[in-house]
């Protein structure tokens, strides 16, 4: 029967003719591995990373993103500020769409409008209102204002002025998140509610022209747009898309030569990390654990978070279970995705408080004593809800081990349940410790410092603080807008107070493992907005 | 046989109409929504809810939805494919799913009637125990098992066949997937026949037909296997049905657009539209296979379809 059964499979190889990979492309095409398929290529209602990086390939904004993330010039010619920080003047270069209109002003009034549209209802629209600032965004959002009344105007087909509530320090980074791109009205109303569900159906600006795709595709191809404004900087023929959601398959196609770059998961990465194609590449991503300070009255004592904060051996997390290169943090901030005036990272002096929060186990039995003693008790059991993925169900089970074994009288339990479901948990404040991640939206540490202000929609440990809450106001809407340097200093003493109060336990800085060919060059990887970028990317035969 | 046909098309609407009830109440037992991420504030989620209809009562939902459904409009994805209707997802999609199913069930019915015949003509001996094996095996190693260890050996080692799906090979990327997906069918076929054509071969009238003078492949095609199939037919309609849930799985291995990707993604994003009308489809197509046996059924067994035109 075995012989049937492989003379059976061998007549059916010939019969069929397939010999060797098919997904492979032509020569100098970049086979991308994608974990999930696109969700839209609507610049105004995408919302995930894997979508955000497409559009970007087919669609550029006023701004791109250089190699170290910095803001620099896209359709965008020049741009001026003015004096009070207020008034953005953008002046656009000579570039056409795909179908031959010229990029227009009033393409990106068209669009910006969608985003704040409640009709439209974009996710990501406080983009535009809380962080953006952008006049009328928040009132046109909850309805109160019409749309029109948004402060974005074509002056004329090459200029567009946008007006600001108040100075915006990092404005000109968001003008490469994809919710700003601009829109050809015309061609958008040309197709309607089919709007990016096919190549007929989408629009090109920029490096790269969709010419195979279909809603949640599982494989697309994206070929070089030769009418691009700077398509002399762009080496590659083209983008071989190819979602695989199994890990296995993705680094068994990576070997055979089928993809050129894919995503390798914890328990491959001792497989593959002596190879010289193994990288890792920051995600900006913090994961950390959050007390309910608000509903666990053990935990809104500060002896015990600052026990349970010190009790944490990091390192061995990042380096024991999770292998894939994420950085063990010290900070509210994570590494690697908000560098400031003089160009450093806000994060990247990882010493800054390490009496509040370091491993050191010592340490934390004589704050778990001070605790329990304030308390009047001597044991303590705390649950902890954490997402039934692979890897926080890992980093769970040995936080519970740390914590159980260095602070006595302490119990942890584990309470696993789908992500949806824990989010919700947390939202409701229904946990008393939650393990949970953060990733950033803007290249500012406002993205993270910003969440625990009182009331925060993501403070889940209802804490709450007057003189933390005064800096970001001030460096918010205050008038430290204008002053870089100051802002930044004043960050930092509001990072100070979320350590010193232990209001979230921050753990690492989310590292992805990949494997890259050796024969690819120029692919920029950033933690915010675009996480993989294509313009300067080449492939050797 | 009229009369039986169509009550149990009647009994299938209703029966459709009812999971169709019961798939909206599951969605609102689902946790969390389409909408909980956490970047979204409580005024943008009751924008969203408002533009989808999600904030009115579940029976207007089922209401509406039913009466859509009825002009062949199922909604919009909220997740996994911003605002892109279902038809349009399904579309592409389902005949990938039903070709792969098919191609699956093609080849476990005839090897597991293979293996199964050989095992009951050569009872007690070493092709009797390695056809046993091979169907413990099929039975109890869940397909995407089967689905890995194919796709590293044939696909990854020998390069037989592509590792993934590709819609321009079609065929030839359809080989891996539906192997993994008939292993199942085939060991249980084999199972039934071997048990159908050792309890046919035991009976009188195969006697009475060998004493006849009737030998060799007429004996046992026309006389023993054709009345060995009848239960055999019963079992694989539960089968294919089995092979359509495993197919969810199996499709994510080998990056298969079909539905059971599609669905797998939306349960776990909540796109409650793609859920339930995958949902639904699914359901429906059980339904439609088992009605097509039970008719089938009596088709093949004369003293079926004599007893109900006694009716």
């Amino acid at each position: 029967m075995k012989k049937a059964v492989a003379a059976l499979l061998t007549v059916s190889a010939l019969a069929v003719g397939v010999v060797g990979l098919s997904a492979a492309a032509e020569a100098s095409d970049l086979n991308i591995m994608l974990e999930t398929p696109v969700e839209s290529l609507d610049p105004q209602i995408a919302t995930d990373g894997t979508s955000f990086e497409v559009i970007a390939d087919f669609t550029d904004g006023l701004m791109q993103m250089d190699a170290d993330g910095k803001a620099v010039e896209a359709l965008a010619e020049s741009y001026e500020v003015s004096e009070d920080g207020c008034t953005y003047t953008f002046h656009l270069r000579d570039a056409s769409w795909s179908n031959g209109d010229p990029v227009t002003a009033n393409d990106f009034v068209f669009a910006w409008q969608r985003a704040v549209d409640p009709d439209v209802a974009s996710e990501y629209s406080y983009m535009l209102s809380d962080i953006g600032q952008v006049v009328n965004a928040a009132e046109i959002i909850a309805g109160e204002k019409d749309k029109s009344e948004l402060g974005v105007t074509a002056i004329d087909d090459k200029t567009l002025e946008v007006k600001l509530n108040v100075p915006v320090s990092y404005f000109l980074s968001l003008m490469y998140f994809p919710t700003f791109y601009p829109v050809n009205q015309a061609f958008f109303e040309s197709v309607g509610d089919t709007f990016g569900t096919s190549p007929e159906t989408t629009l090109s600006n920029g490096a790269f022209i969709m010419d195979t795709y279909e809603p949640a595709a599982t494989a697309f191809h994206l070929t070089k747009n030769d009418s691009y404004w700077d398509a002399a900087r762009v080496q590659l023929a083209g983008l071989n898309y190819q979602v695989i959601q199994d890990s296995q398959q993705a680094l068994m196609s990576y070997q055979s030569g089928a993809l050129d770059m894919t995503l390798v998961n914890g328990e491959q990465v001792d497989q593959v990390k002596e190879d010289p194609e193994f990288q890792t590449i920051g995600a900006g991503y913090l994961w950390y654990v959050s007390p309910n300070m608000d509903g666990v009255p053990e935990l809104a004592n500060l002896n015990i978070r600052l026990a349970m904060t010190n009790a944490i051996n990091r390192v061995s997390i990042t380096e024991d279970v999770l292998k894939d290169g994420s950085i063990p943090t010290y900070t509210a901030v994570p590494l690697q995705f908000a560098a400031g005036p003089d160009g450093s990272d806000f994060s990247g002096d990882q010493s800054l408080y390490l009496d509040v929060c370091a491993d050191d186990a010592a340490k934390a039995a004589e704050y778990w004593a001070a605790g329990l003693e304030e308390l009047g008790i001597s044991e303590l059991s705390l649950d902890m809800v954490v997402d039934a993925d692979d890897a926080p169900q890992k980093v769970a089970q040995v936080l519970k081990e740390q914590w159980e074994t260095t602070l006595p009288g302490l119990t942890v339990n584990l309470v696993i349940e789908p992500k949806k479901q824990r989010v919700e948990d947390m939202q409701n404040g229904d946990f008393q410790l939650g393990l949970t991640r953060w990733g950033p939206d803007y290249a500012d540490p406002m993205t993270y410092l910003g969440m625990w202000i009182t009331g925060n929609n993501n403070n889940y440990g209802l804490w709450s603080n007057e003189e933390f809450d005064a800096i970001i106001d001030e460096c918010t809407t205050g008038d430290l807008c204008t002053d870089a340097e100051g802002r930044w200093a004043r960050l930092y003493d509001a990072q100070k107070i979320v350590m010193d109060e232990a209001v979230i336990y921050p753990l690492y800085t989310q590292a992805n493992a990949e494997m890259m060919s050796s024969a690819v060059t120029g692919v920029e990887f950033h933690p915010v907005a675009l996480n993989r970028v294509y313009k300067n990317a080449a492939k050797a035969e | 046989m009229r009369k039986y046909t169509v009550k149990r098309i009647l009994t299938s609407v209703f029966t459709l109409l009812v999971i169709l009830l019961v798939l909206f109440i599951l969605m609102q037992l689902m946790p969390g929504s389409p909408f909980n991420d956490e970047k979204l504030n409580d005024s943008q989620r009751e924008v969203l809810y408002a533009k989808y209809g999600l904030d009115q009562p579940v029976v207007v939902q089922f209401f509406r939805y039913v009466g859509n459904m009825l002009r062949g409009d199922l909604g919009v994805s909220y997740k996994i494919s911003r605002n892109t209707p279902i038809s349009q997802l399904i579309q592409t999609r389902l005949p990938i799913s039903l070709f792969i199913g098919g191609f699956a069930v093609t080849i476990g019915a005839v090897l597991g009637l293979i293996l199964g015949l050989i095992a009951a003509l050569k009872h007690d001996t070493i092709w009797d125990s390695l056809a046993t094996i091979i169907s413990v095996i099929g039975v109890s190693v869940p397909s995407y098992v089967f689905a890995l260890a194919l796709s590293y050996t044939l696909g990854f080692r020998l390069q037989w066949f592509p590792m993934l799906y590709n819609v321009q090979k079609a065929m030839g990327s359809s080989v891996l997937p539906s192997i993994s997906l008939s292993m199942f069918t085939m060991a249980s076929i084999a199972r039934f026949t071997r048990t159908e054509m050792l309890e046919v071969l035991n009976s009188d009238y195969m006697l009475l037909a060998e004493s006849k003078g009737v030998s060799g492949p007429a004996l046992i095609f026309r006389h023993a296997l054709r009345n060995a199939l009848i239960p055999i037919i019963t079992v694989l309609a539960p089968l294919v049905v089995d092979l359509m849930t495993g197919s969810l799985v199996v499709e994510k291995i080998f990056a298969i657009p079909g539905v059971g990707s599609l669905l797998v993604n939306a349960i776990q994003s909540n796109d409650y539209n793609v859920v339930i009308s995958l949902s639904f489809i699914y359901s429906a197509l059980y339904i439609i296979i088992m009605l097509v046996v039970d008719i089938l059924y009596g088709v093949i067994d004369p003293r079926i379809r004599l007893a109900k035109k006694g009716e």
